[in-house]
């Protein structure tokens, strides 16, 4: 600033000018003396009040005329400040704007948010884009997406930016630049950038600087908006009878200090637990005391991010769910325990309640709490458990049926129906071992069953199971190894051999736990997981009608990939699902990494000025010489009135009045 | 809150001697036959003659009408007392703009007049103060000292007190004449009128009882009579702690009409119990306001003797 442009602010000064003449003008009247003024009625308020009116506007717009007036000299310094990329011999620029839209864009700066803030940044940047450049737009919420493709038209970008909304989604920044570098990439543009508008905090603060080794310079303009934001949140809050398990994870770790968990049934608190002193996910028990409705779990006080202070207390047994049934004499090991298909469902962690049952239900509502089921070797089903397994496969239910020696032995009136309509045999293998080429299914596990040897096999006969059924591994004979079928809105997994130790060596194998873990895959599929991440998609194989209300009491978009639905949440909380005429409740949890609040590091020349600055590109004086000259107009104007309007003697003093 | 002691602003009155003398002679010149012109007693009737009764004063005429010795009573002409009563509380010192003097100097010139022209026909001149400070009451007397007393006290006041709320002021000055005035005095009472209690017109009306003659001589500054001032204003009074903020032109009309109203209610009722009444500016030329205050007198009389 040089001393011209502070000479000229300095006339702002005078702008307190109309107030002191104002004051002059109304002080008070000199006093005299007059010994009759008892005799003078008083008439003071008439005066100053039509003093006031006139005053007042007339100072209003003395006052604003010379703050314009000043701000006109000053206005080589004085312009509108605004993000703007910088040219090299004014080449069109191809432009990849990354937003993050992740939950950590919600702490609040100056009164709002990151989110908002990056946005008028991304508009700023459009705004300023001309013609020939080229813009797309990437949204770095877990997982990234593509929210507009590289385009020339500015117009369809302006209006893109300006309709995105913030959601809870964790961060991925590195996916989102892997993104938006594809976005230009090709491009004829020489000059190709990457802007990344973001508070940087990725949940992986060691991680290597962003734009390190990226081929597009990348320019990191909001750097104010990296700093570490103090928050808590809780992740899931499961009930198990009278107690509450929270898991709520704090950055950082005295930003717990002074604060609790505490239980709402309505608006009465039934539960209340200290925050321990700890950093990251940390489980915390409530005790609930009988507690009853719906429950809610809220954090006390505030931080920077209010939307993860609170989640809905849900019972676990809502959970995805699998039955595990499975005869304890037959599928038993050596070692004990439970069996091993149970064992290494445990084993794989994949969030998943097991409940080992003795006997498959007869009845329907005793079904109707499991997502999927594990039958080993049975006996082939009765009447009554036929038609509720029925029904169950029907509303999405998922199953891994084990053939194993028991199978031909059914007694009078059992049947695997509907889950294998026709006859089943059980023999020794004539063929030992898989035919990997015909078990891709398994990939590169799938070796390790090329050499497998049970004592015997199941054999089913596929014409009886109808045309939709894929056979997904083959003896090396060509007879199936693993039957899938979709049955209704469920699914079945049909395997030739059983699990059993007596049987074969199936469960020590690698394609076994892939197994499992396509069988679990598949339950949350047809059923919806119970509780997902937020960004994470609930997948609804066979639905016939989709219906989901968030937690704003927002319907949800379904889109279709194929027989299946898929929504994608993107909000914390919990949803209600409509399916197929099923109501369900549905729980999407915050990330845990998104509360680490700590910014990742960017690479030094991510700050270039010549990518871009925030240097001022509006030159603001023609606006304020437009605006003087409105104001003088108005001044002229507020004059003439004021000579034309009579004085307050005259309207009294005529009839009318 | 105490009024403030004010000294008298004579302006060009001063020295007020040797005008009230100057124009006393002005006056008494032209008032000297008007006064002559009458017996210069009172008649005070008849009644049947008794043995020992001066024959002079016979009724020859009502003798040969009626056939009856009457005998025709006069009172005497040194009976015809003048008693001034000056009003010198605060609001007197005030003098206008355009004002030769204050309105007590005004005032006290006129008080002057009146005691010479008095003193020349042979009439007592008594003194009486509302109001002020350093003053001293003058019972009625005659002779050549009288003038000069009556000159000394007007001199030696000062403007003071507020009678509004000084009560026993009105004892003071009016009782006095009431005890000690006889049938025939002129009372004249010199005063803006303006800050005098509410009972101080009925306290002096009062004063015209038994055949006592009242002129109330009301003195003002132009300011006060035509309420030069513009725009917004403030206006103390000299007495009381009022302080007026006011619209000068919109409140000009019922200012006036209200001093009106004051002067309107003082002549109503003097005329009614057969006084004067007459307003003065300390504008006016003094000669004429005398003049019209000693022609009002003499009409009183004129008429009393004609009726």
């Amino acid at each position: 600033m040089t001393f011209v442009y502070a000479a000229a602010l300095a006339v702002a000064i005078l702008a307190v000018a109309p107030f002191v003449a104002h004051l002059l003008q109304r002080r008070r009247a000199d006093e005299r003396d007059f010994p009759p003024a008892r005799l003078v009625p008083p008439s003071q308020p008439v005066a100053r009040r039509r003093r006031r009116i006139d005053d007042r506007a007339l100072y209003a717009v003395r006052t604003v005329a010379v703050l314009a007036l000043a701000l006109l000299g000053a206005t080589p310094f004085a312009r509108c400040s605004s993000l703007a990329l910088g040219r090299e011999g004014g080449a069109s620029i191809a432009l990849a704007i990354v937003l993050d839209d992740s939950l950590s864009m919600l702490a609040e700066v100056e009164q709002k948010t990151r989110w908002d803030r990056a946005l008028r940044a991304a508009d700023e940047l459009v705004e300023g884009a001309r013609e020939g450049d080229a813009v797309g737009v990437v949204l770095a919420g877990a997982p990234p997406r593509i929210a507009l493709a590289a385009t020339t038209d500015l117009a369809a970008a302006r209006s893109v930016v300006r309709s995105l909304s913030a959601s809870h989604r964790a961060t991925d920044l590195e996916g989102a630049l892997e993104l938006a570098q594809s976005l230009v990439h090709g491009l004829p543009q020489t000059d190709r950038r990457m802007v990344l508008l973001s508070d940087l905090a990725d949940g992986h603060p060691d991680g290597p600087p962003l734009g390190e080794s990226s081929e597009t310079p990348l320019w990191v303009p909001l750097t104010d908006l990296a700093q570490p934001a103090a928050n808590c949140a809780v992740l899931r809050a499961d009930r198990q009878r009278d107690r509450a398990t929270i898991r709520v994870a704090c950055f950082p770790a005295a930003e717990s200090r002074r604060r609790s968990i505490e239980i709402y049934a309505g608006d009465k608190v039934v539960g209340r637990t200290p925050l321990p002193d700890e950093a990251g996910g940390v489980d915390v028990g409530v005790d609930l005391a009988g507690a009853s409705g719906d429950l809610e779990a809220r954090i006390t006080g505030k931080d920077a991010i209010r939307a993860d202070d609170v989640a809905p207390v849900l019972a676990t047994t809502g959970g995805l769910s699998i039955a595990i049934i499975a005869d304890p004499a037959g599928a038993k090991l050596v070692t004990g325990g439970a069996p091993p298909v149970e064992q290494a469902l445990a084993a794989l962690e994949l969030d998943v309640r097991l409940r080992p049952l003795p006997l498959l239900p007869d009845r329907l509502e005793d079904l109707a709490g499991f997502a999927g089921m594990v039958i080993e070797d049975p006996p082939g089903f009765t009447p009554e458990a036929r038609r509720s397994l029925a029904a169950w496969t029907d509303r999405g239910g998922v199953v891994l049926l084990a053939l194993g020696p028991h199978a031909p032995l059914a007694p009078l009136g059992a049947n695997f129906e509907p889950l294998v309509p026709g006859s089943i045999t059980w023999g020794p293998s004539p063929s030992p071992g898989l035919d990997d080429k015909a078990s891709v299914l398994f990939g590169s596990a799938a070796a390790g069953l090329v050499d497998f040897r049970p004592r015997g096999r199941a054999t089913v006969d596929l014409n009886a199971l109808g045309g939709a059924v894929q056979v997904s591994a083959r003896w090396k004979d060509g007879a199936p190894w693993l039957i899938e079928r979709p049955l209704g809105r469920g699914f079945v997994f049909i395997l030739t051999v059983p699990t059993s130790p007596d049987e074969s060596d199936l469960a020590l194998r690698p394609a076994f736990l892939l197994l499992l873990d396509r069988l679990v895959d598949a339950t949350r599929t047809r059923n919806g997981a119970y509780r997902i991440t937020v960004g994470e998609a609930w997948s609804f194989e066979g639905a016939k009608s989709l219906e989901v209300v968030g937690p704003e009491k927002a319907q949800l978009r379904v889109t279709e990939e194929g027989t299946r639905k898929v929504v994608v949440p993107d909000r914390i909380g919990a949803y209600d699902i409509t399916l197929d005429r099923d109501k369900l409740t549905r729980i999407v949890a915050a990330s845990e990494k998104e509360v680490d609040g700590r910014p990742r590091k960017v690479s030094p020349g991510s700050q270039s000025s010549s990518l871009g600055d925030t240097r001022a590109r509006v030159d603001l004086s023609p606006y304020l010489a437009i605006g003087l000259l409105a104001l003088l107009v108005s001044e002229l104007a507020l004059r003439l009135r004021a000579r034309r309007t009579p004085p307050l003697d005259a309207e009294r003093a005529s009839p009318a009045s | 809150m105490a009024t403030p002691l004010r000294s008298i602003d004579w302006g060009s009155i001063a020295p007020l001697r040797l005008r009230a003398r100057a124009l006393a002679d002005g006056v008494y010149a032209g008032a000297h036959r008007s006064l002559r012109r009458g017996p210069g007693v009172e008649f005070g009737g008849h009644r049947e003659y008794v043995p020992g009764d001066d024959l002079r004063w016979l009724d020859h005429r009502a003798l040969l009408r009626h056939d009856k010795l009457l005998v025709r009573e006069f009172e005497t002409e040194t009976d015809r007392g003048l008693r001034i009563i000056i009003d010198a509380s605060a609001s007197m010192a005030f003098r206008g703009s355009k004002a030769p003097a204050s309105k007590f100097a005004f005032a006290a010139l006129l008080a002057g007049a009146l005691a010479r022209i008095a003193l020349a026909s042979g009439d007592p001149v008594g003194l009486e103060w509302l109001g002020g400070a350093a003053v001293r009451p003058l019972p009625a007397m005659s002779g050549r000292e009288a003038f000069e007393r009556v000159v000394g006290a007007l001199e030696s006041a000062a403007t003071s007190g507020d009678l509004r709320l000084d009560a026993a002021a009105l004892d003071q000055a009016f009782g006095a004449i009431a005890r000690r005035a006889k049938r025939g005095t002129i009372i004249v009472l010199l005063s803006d009128l303006i800050d005098l209690p509410d009972e101080a017109l009925d306290r002096f009306a009062a004063l015209g009882l038994g055949g006592r003659v009242l002129l109330a001589v009301q003195v003002l500054d132009q300011d006060e009579l035509t309420f030069p001032f513009h725009g917004t204003v403030r206006l103390r009074a000299l007495e009381g702690a009022s302080v007026v903020e006011t619209d000068a032109e919109a409140t000009r009309e019922q200012y006036l009409a209200k001093l009106d109203g004051i002067a309107d209610e003082w002549s109503a009722k003097l005329t009614y119990l057969g006084g004067q009444f007459v307003r003065a500016s300390t504008s006016d030329d003094p000669a004429e306001i005398v003049r019209r205050s000693v022609s009002a007198v003499a009409g009183r009389f004129t008429h009393g003797i004609d009726g």
